[in-house]
């Protein structure tokens, strides 16, 4: 299969800039799949696991808290506030985030305290499901 | 007399040395931090830059209607006023601010209640002793600051704004200008400005947007308004230091001169001692 330009943006760095083959990532509407080629496209990103197709033909997956995906004629562009790849993911914070994230929503205040939590618990339950290779 | 004119000379001689001791400290410790910030400030350019050109193309391709694009019709406007925590920066903290209540007061002629999120220890400071309606207030975060700490900040501000506590946003910061000048600035948060709501180009919106282009735009908005908080309170820990460093120059450069005047009165009084004990020995040499 041709390759493509990928690039994976966060705000601390340039994640990913290279070529693959294959992309998978996570969008609100279900998992899309982009090869070569693919039409101009633009969606959300939740967070979720982004799978990458290495030069040696196995995926990489990465873990993303939410972003946009943008793809046009001649790249794409992942535009993601946190990525990590699974096999760097620190599986003791993200279990701890889990724990704190359970906790403030037990304590049951403002419905916006509510769902700060709610995405901070989705947030760190990816990050360990990516670290598990699921 | 003189003997106590030159011990007082002394002291405070060392006195001003230990002083200029610690603002040469803090000017150096100033300019590590100023190098670090602006770094830190570089690195997020790609992404927010990228982000904001997605953005753009969405709504210059697309009439899209979204309720953060629209003007509001709750009154309350919630000012953000990132200052800095520490004192001793010149007049950063006190411009910024004097801005900050230069604005509050304009918006509250217009009819319009007011409500402030300090940010930096000295804001919130400024704000509760003068009894403004206060949410969130956050100190000693600029200098650790991740883009996870500014989203919490920017969903609350959102929060606001789709609970209807809030019509408008603010932010008020200081932006670096050079390492020499540093600038309070005001910008509208929300409604989001700047996305002129033209299709110009026909052939570019056959981009597919999943699931509809206002989805994708509302998806986005947080995380613009988390790159607005995080760019101006970074910016805005970097002007802190600059303008410390300034301070803390010429601070130096206060004592240096002091410690060179006292000096000199030092060195005329310790001659004119010698001066006086020579002249009282050869006057009793000369009696006998």
């Amino acid at each position: 299969m041709k390759p493509f330009k990928l690039e994976i943006i966060t705000p601390e760095k340039i994640f990913f800039d290279g070529e693959t083959e294959h992309l998978i990532a996570r969008t609100s509407e279900g998992d899309v799949g982009i090869l070569h080629g693919h039409t101009p496209y633009v969606a959300n990103l939740v967070s979720g696991p982004v799978k990458v197709k290495m030069e040696d033909g196995s995926f990489r997956m990465a873990a993303v808290s939410g972003g946009v995906i943008k793809v046009s004629a001649d790249n794409t562009v992942i535009i993601a506030s946190a990525v990590e790849w699974a096999d760097e993911i620190d599986v003791e914070r993200a279990k701890r985030s889990v724990e704190d994230a359970k906790r403030r929503l037990k304590e049951n205040k403002s419905q916006r305290e509510f769902d700060l939590a709610e995405q901070k618990l989705k947030r760190a339950l990816n990050r360990i499901s990516v670290a598990g290779g699921l | 007399m003189a003997t106590a004119n030159m011990k007082d000379v002394k002291r405070r001689i060392k006195s001003v040395e230990s002083t200029k001791q610690i603002t040469k400290a803090m000017e150096l410790v100033a300019s590590s931090k100023l190098r670090k910030a602006k770094e830190r400030a570089e690195k997020a350019q790609p992404f927010f830059k990228s982000l904001y050109e997605t953005m753009c193309e969405i709504a210059g391709n697309n009439a899209i209607m979204s309720q953060y694009l629209s003007k509001n019709i709750v009154k309350t406007c919630l000012v953000v006023v990132v200052a800095g925590d520490r004192g001793l920066a010149g007049g950063f903290n006190h411009n910024v601010l004097k801005l900050a209540t230069q604005r509050i007061e304009e918006l509250k002629s217009q009819g319009m209640t007011v409500k402030v999120l300090p940010l930096g220890k000295k804001s919130v400071e400024y704000f509760e002793k003068r009894k403004y309606d206060i949410v969130n207030p956050l100190q000693h975060i600029a200098e650790g600051m991740t883009i996870y700490k500014s989203q919490e900040i920017a969903d609350y501000v959102i929060g606001m704004f789709k609970y209807g506590e809030i019509g408008s946003a603010e932010l008020i910061y200081t932006t670096l200008i050079s390492a020499l000048s540093q600038e309070p600035v005001h910008v509208k948060m929300l409604p989001v400005q700047g996305f002129d709501n033209k299709p110009k180009d026909k052939a570019v919106s056959l981009t597919i947007y999943d699931p509809s282009p206002e989805e994708v735009f509302d998806g986005l908005i947080p995380k613009y308004l988390n790159g607005m908080i995080y760019g101006a309170i970074v910016d805005s820990f970097a002007a802190e230091q600059a303008a410390r460093r300034t301070a803390m120059e010429s601070a130096s450069d206060n004592a240096g001169e002091m410690i060179d005047s006292l000096s000199l009165l030092y060195n005329r009084a310790r001659q004119a001692q010698i001066t006086q004990e020579l002249t009282e020995i050869v006057s009793g040499s000369m009696k006998k």
